[in-house]
This record gives C-alpha cells, structure tokens and sequence, in this order.
C-alpha cells in the first residue's frame, strides 16, 4: 500500500520485497525444510510432529502400496456429494420463497436464524441416533451445514435488489412474473453464487467431523484411526490431503463466480 | 396500524417457534415418531429444570464459556497483531498468505487428533481448536481492513507531514477498527463451533461433551436439552455482537458506508 523508496537498499533487493510469488515460495519452503531438520537434529520429537518426507511416504503407501485410501475417498465424496446437492435443491427454492414473500419470511427467518447461530456440528449425535452410524447420518450433517449459507444469501441477493430498476420495469408496465424473472433472479445470483461457495466450506467441515466422531469409512474415520494409533505420518497426510481439497475446491468455486459474474461490472 | 406492522416480525418469530414446540408436542404425545428419538418440549423442559437445580447445567456453561473465553481471547490479539503487521508490511503478507488461506480453507476439526497426541485430552486441546477456528477470520478481517484504507487519508496525512508511525496509529488504524469488529463478529461464531466441536470428541465436561455423553446412552431427552442451551447460547452472542458491531460503525459517517 506504501511504496517507500530506499535509495540506498540494493536494487534487486527492492524487486523481490515486492514479489509476491517469491515470498511465498520462499516462507513455504522454509517451514517446509525446518520441519524436515528440527526432528532429524533431535530438537523436537519426531513422533509428535513427524516429517515431510515421512508424511510423503506414508501417503505413498496408503495411495499404492497399500491401496486403502482410495475406498475411503469414494465414501467421503459421495456423502459430501449428495448432502450437498440436497442443500442446492432445498436451499434456493426456500430462499427464493423467503425472499419473494413477506409472509414467509417472517414465518420461517427465526426458526433458519436459529439454526444459523447454533453450531451445526452439535447436531451430529443427534443424526447418530437418527440415522445409525452410516453414510445417511454424515448426509444429514453435509446438508444441514450448507443449506443454511445457501438460504441466507439467496434471501440476501432478492432484499438488495435494486429498487429503482423494478419501478422502471413496473413504469413500463411488467408483470410480476417478469419482475421475478428478468430482475430478480439475475440480481440475486452473486449472492446465491457465494452462499453456495460458503456452503461447500461448512459441507466439507460437516463430512469430516461428521466421520471422526463415528463411522466406518471416510477420511475422516481414517483421520481418527491413525491418531488413536498415535500414527502422526498418516494422520498428517490425511490431514493435509483434506485440508488442500478444500482449498483446492473453494478457490475453483470462486473462480467460477468470478468467470460467470463477469458480465456484472460490463 | 403502524405499530402493529413494526412488531409484525417479533410476533410472528414468537408465532413460528411457539407452533413449532406445538407441533413437536403433539407428534411426540401421539405417537407419531416414537417419543424416544425425538423427546418433547415438555420432556426437555423438566430435564433443563432438574439440571439447574443440580447445577450440572451452569457447571457445563461454565466450563465451556471458560474455554470459548481463552480461545477466542488469545485467537483476537494474536489475529489483530498479525493482521495488522501482515496489512501493513507487504513482505510478511506475502510470507504468511499460503499458511493463512490454507487454514482459512481446511477443516480445523481436522487437527483434533494431532492435538490431542500434543497437548493432551480436555482443556488445552479444546481451546487449541477453538482458538485456531477463531484466529483465521479476525486476522484476515483485520488485514483487509488495514490493506482498504483510503488512499486519499493517507495521501493527506503524509501532505501535512505525518510520519510513518502517526501514519499508522492515527489514520490506518482507526479506520479499519470495522472491519476489525466484523471479524470479531465472524470470530464467535467459529469459535463456539469449535468448543462445541471439540468436546464432543475428547471431553468429560461442558455443553458440548454433555450432548455427546448422553447421545451416547441414548438418553435424547437430555441431549437436545443441551442442544437448546448451546443454541441458545448461539442466537444471544451473534445478537450481542451484532449490537456491538452497530454501535463502532455509527461514528463512521459519510458516503462511504
């Protein structure tokens, strides 16, 4: 934000202050190599924090060696798959409905701003006891993690619709058909489109935490194997492979609200 | 007329929730769903009575408020002193970003077992969670709030002279004091998620370890009565800090609001 000019640092100093990609690259590989030395110079115990290449090995073994990973994979997908789904097919339709009438708004919003406070993730024993400790109950987290963001912004998107733009459609005399569907909804879309991007946060939190507290397969049942077996390589990989899915999958979502919003600034 | 239209909300917010318990009532009384898997209000409300009359409620609300408070103390000064050196310096933006969107983007529950191996069962693992949950978003708030300064203040500022830290302290950092506040904001909701969360897993006391206690002995009753309470106690902070929030945006006046 401040370019401040030092005459007298060195000139290429100046160019890679200002670099980001260097930077980063640079702290990243950083923690990268203490965490592979501090251990092997006997400075932290290894079985705490365990090791870049150890982790690299044992994600190596459960991928190929010993091939467990990939069932466990399939069985967290699929959860966070159709949980989230469910919350696309239940949550716009809703929000449209809370943002399109007044009475129903006032009807439902307590009840959704409840559940919009509550920590969702208290609501896994219940699903438990629910829905047994399968693949329903993890569904039953996903969704009720994500259909809320998803309501909440849609809601949001129809209230701030410009006012001015829908007395000009209704000067020219537009129905309040065309109002919903020529103005509306496509005002209300940035907003929908970032519900949608929180949701997937709070689908992939709810599917992980969901199959740590009890299941019987999924990352994150893995997750809680290996750290009960004091394990610390696997359960880092497992960790970090969650964990940079995520980030993986948030950005791609932003990406596409970036690309299919483009129109929006023209 | 009027008046009733500007109570319209709250009536109907009382409306909705009272029709709730009544329909739950009557599912419950006649057998609709078998009362054991989803109680009744009635049900709830005597175990909630015989709770504070023992006590265990207000012990359970103090053990987790005790590390909701630790958590999220230490999650705010240690994200504003980061977020404002990271809004300030470029290089420590640029140093600490991979690390910070990377937690901002992983499940932090994730970690439980890592810290559990390191800092052990109980307390210090569940104000670990509770403070890393809370961390990413105050600091990020904080960083961006500093980053979105007004050029133009700035510019000013330095016209009649000021250094680099009256730059600092008396222009940067007020400003950004409300997007400071909303990542406080943001703050509490991940940080009530994250005790709640972790006492599930590995604690013998608090609101959250009691839902996972009696969820397992299959005692429903008292599970959702702690559920109430944990929402409860949810829908109070949120609308606390919301007041508060208000209240540190008002002397911000001006077009850009």
């Amino acid at each position: 934000m401040l370019t401040r000019i030092k005459t007298t640092s060195k000139d290429w100093l100046l160019r890679a202050k200002n670099n980001r990609l260097f930077i980063s690259t640079l702290s990243v590989s950083i923690f990268v190599i203490l965490w592979e030395v501090l251990p092997r110079a006997g400075l932290v115990d290894v079985s705490y924090i365990s090791q870049p290449t150890r982790v690299l090995a044992a994600a190596f073994e459960e991928m190929f060696v010993e091939g467990v990973f990939w069932g466990h994979l399939y069985v967290s997908f699929i959860e966070l798959a159709v949980g989230f789904i469910l919350s696309l097919l239940v949550g716009i339709p809703l929000g449209l409905m809370i943002g399109l009438f007044r009475k129903a708004r006032y009807f439902l919003d307590p009840p959704l701003m409840a559940l919009w406070s509550t920590p969702r993730l208290a609501l896994i024993p219940i699903f438990i006891i629910w829905l047994g400790v399968g693949v329903e109950s993890k569904i039953a987290v996903v969704f009720v993690g994500s259909f809320i963001p998803i309501i909440v912004n849609t809601v949001a998107g129809i209230r701030d619709a410009d006012i001015s733009v829908i007395q000009a459609a209704r000067s020219f005399c537009a129905k309040k058909r065309d109002i919903v569907i020529r103005i509306l909804l496509p005002t209300s879309l940035p907003s929908m489109m970032t519900g949608i991007r929180l949701g997937l946060g709070r689908a992939m939190m709810g599917m992980v935490v969901g199959e740590m507290y009890v299941s019987t397969k999924g990352l994150g049942y893995q997750i809680m194997q290996y750290g009960e077996a004091y394990r610390m390589d696997q359960v880092i990989f497992y960790v970090a492979f969650v964990s940079l899915s995520g980030f993986a999958i948030t950005n791609s979502a932003r990406n596409l609200e970036n690309r299919l919003l483009k129109w929006k600034e023209g | 007329m009027r008046k009733l239209a500007r109570y319209a909300p709250v009536l109907f917010g009382v409306l909705s929730f009272v029709f709730i318990f009544i329909v739950w009532e009557m599912t419950s009384r006649l057998q609709l769903i078998n009362p054991f898997f989803i109680s009744s209000p009635t049900e709830i409300f005597k175990v909630l009575h015989e709770q504070i009359i023992s006590g265990e409620l207000f012990e359970n609300i103090g053990v987790s408020f005790t590390e909701f408070a630790i958590g999220y103390g230490l999650a705010i000064i240690i994200g504003v002193f980061l977020g404002l050196l990271m809004g300030w310096y470029k290089v420590v933006d640029y140093a600490l970003d991979p690390f910070v969107w990377t937690l901002y983007s992983a499940p932090i529950i994730a970690f439980y077992p890592i810290l559990v191996l390191i800092l052990g069962l109980g307390k210090p693992t569940v104000i670990a969670i509770t403070f890393k949950l809370a961390v990413v978003l105050v600091l990020v708030n904080t960083a961006s709030g500093i980053k979105n300064v007004d050029p133009l203040l700035l510019r000013v500022a330095r016209s009649f002279g000021a250094q680099n830290f009256e730059l600092f302290f008396k222009v940067a950092l007020p400003a950004s004091v409300p997007m400071m506040i909303a990542g406080f904001r943001l703050g509490v909701g991940r940080a009530l998620m994250g005790v709640v969360a972790a006492e599930l897993f590995g604690s013998t006391r608090g609101l959250g370890a009691a839902i996972s206690y009696y969820g397992g002995l299959l005692e429903t009753s008292k599970m959702l009565a702690s559920l109430i309470v944990v929402s409860a106690l949810g829908v109070l902070m949120t609308q606390a800090l919301s007041a508060v929030e208000a209240h540190f945006d008002s002397w911000r006046t001006g077009p850009e609001t």
